[in-house]
């Protein structure tokens, strides 16, 4: 018999219970370099960043009528700043950022 | 009623697989398993399986439909030989891994030196460290019954492992033998229906191979191979109530065959182990105390039952029937681990390896009788002169 401790604990094969928002398990917002800024005046909402986005990472808030962006999970990949229409995204550097991600402090 | 029937051990393998309902095949052909995938299409198109019927479009993709299939809650089957089984070979872990049991039927071939189609161990035994049950059959009879076996062991939700169920090409899955057919409530009371604990459905949404992080990939490795601690107890207990059911008399690890009084024994698995009992017979006739020990299961490989079966003899030649370049032994795989599992015994056999039956060679007679001949010198000068002996191939004995 082996002793995993308790906050070491995979469940069987890794299968998880699917993430109906999040998957708390799997934090991918610290493998950022750059992060996508958005300029909510240029936006028109066309959601291409909601649709390519590999992560989920955009979403539509419908009350306040604007795209938010998931800080937790953005992998910085940005493709939505490619993929955008109106040029309302751009790229940033992370550790421009107060809360950037210190990438070495904890590499995964 | 149970009817006996001569077989080839592909169509033994596909009669069995139709037995235990398998509900998605994936088949890909090359020789020498593709018999099995002739034999279950026509069983779906004659409507006596009602089993999806996938073509893939080669290996990778087979496994990777048995893998979501069985995710998915439906029984599966895949199958290749040689190449095809190497060319699949990144799926094998992440299938151990996710504990999804998905079964694939290997009738070995010899990996290309270059085209050889020849059957040889080589192919499956190097994709024995995946987590994947895994174990030869000797006859069509075994292929037959294996299938089952393991159906059993690997879907148990105290195992949870996928299972390489291995035939030699040609020797066994193209030979006829007499297969002994059960009836279907004998295979029903057998093998339960597969469950997955956590199966793909949209009704209850899991995740199943998530990305994960490294921290948590020590536990998932831990996991795989505290199944492989815990199958043992599962294989014991399906091998009873197997030869309850079907009248049949396995030991679950090793078997022996004339090892009573026999000073030596060969170590085997597989196709060979049907002329090596003959040598031995015929051995025996000229008063030479000769035995063998088969192994029935590679993995998880049963270290304590090898090593009380083993610790009788003075001398046990080891059949290789695949190799290992460069190895400890210099020769194949099974020495390297059968040295291990003697080696805190208190008084050890001498030990010694055999290269035969490679690229598809028979091993014929005067082969066991030449390796009989190695280990009687052996015990006589008492010692392990060479652990690897290529028969036919040796300047000197």
């Amino acid at each position: 018999m082996f002793i995993i401790p308790k906050e070491k604990e995979v469940p069987l094969g890794c299968i998880t219970p699917a993430p109906v928002t999040e998957q708390p398990m799997m934090i991918t917002g610290n493998w950022r370099e750059y992060r996508p800024v958005i300029e909510q005046e240029k936006c028109n909402l066309c959601m291409n960043c909601i649709v390519y986005c590999p992560d989920a990472c955009w979403q539509l808030n419908e009350v306040e009528d604007e795209v938010v962006w998931n800080a937790k999970y953005c992998k910085g990949c940005l493709i939505c700043v490619n993929e955008c229409t109106t040029e309302a995204l751009s790229k940033a550097y992370e550790l421009d950022f107060e809360d950037g991600v210190v990438r070495l402090e904890k590499p995964f | 009623m149970a009817k006996e029937m001569v077989l080839s051990g592909c169509a033994a393998s596909a009669q069995a697989a139709k037995m235990a309902k398998v509900e998605v095949i994936c088949s890909y052909p090359i020789r020498p398993y593709t018999a099995l995938m002739m034999e279950l299409a026509k069983m779906v198109a004659n409507g006596e399986l009602d089993a999806e019927f996938i073509y893939g479009e080669g290996e990778h993709a087979q496994l990777s439909v048995v893998l979501g299939a069985s995710a998915a809650g439906a029984r599966v089957l895949t199958g290749s030989s040689g190449v095809g089984v190497t060319y699949a070979f990144e799926t094998y872990s992440p299938i151990a891994g996710g504990r999804v049991p998905v079964q694939m039927m290997i009738a070995d071939r010899a990996l290309d030196p270059p085209g050889d189609f020849g059957s040889e161990h080589t192919d499956a035994m190097s994709c024995r460290d995946q987590g994947w049950l895994m174990g030869w059959a000797e006859n069509p009879q075994e292929a037959f019954d294996n299938c089952l076996i393991n159906y059993r062991v690997g879907e148990d939700h105290r195992v949870l492992l996928p299972q390489f169920v291995c035939q030699d090409g040609y020797f066994v899955s193209h030979i006829p033998g007499k297969v002994l057919l059960p009836d279907q409530s004998q295979v029903d009371e057998f093998l339960p229906p597969y469950t997955l604990p956590h199966p793909l459905d949209p009704k209850h949404p899991v995740s199943h191979g998530p990305q994960i992080r490294p921290d948590q990939g020590t536990i998932m490795d831990l996991q795989r191979a505290q199944a492989h601690l815990d199958a043992p107890a599962v294989i014991k207990e399906a091998i009873a109530d197997f030869n309850r059911i079907f009248g049949r008399d396995y030991s679950p690890f090793v078997e022996e065959y004339m090892t009573d009084d026999a000073e030596m024994a060969f170590f085997i698995m597989g196709a060979h182990t049907m002329t090596a009992r003959h040598a031995i017979k015929h051995l025996r006739s000229k008063g030479v105390k000769i035995g063998l020990v088969k192994l029935r299961f590679l993995r998880p490989w049963p270290t304590q039952e090898v090593a009380e079966a083993l610790s009788k003899f003075k001398a046990v030649g080891v059949v290789e029937t695949s190799t290992s370049y460069g190895g400890a032994m210099r020769g194949g795989n099974l020495l390297h681990e059968v040295r291990a599992s003697l080696y805190d015994l208190p008084q050890r056999p001498l030990t010694t390896s055999f290269m035969a039956g490679l690229g598809g060679e028979m091993v014929p007679l005067k082969d066991f009788y030449y390796m009989a001949e190695i280990l009687s010198k052996m015990i006589k000068e008492g010692k392990t002169k060479k652990t690897v002996h290529w028969v036919g191939f040796e300047a000197e004995a």
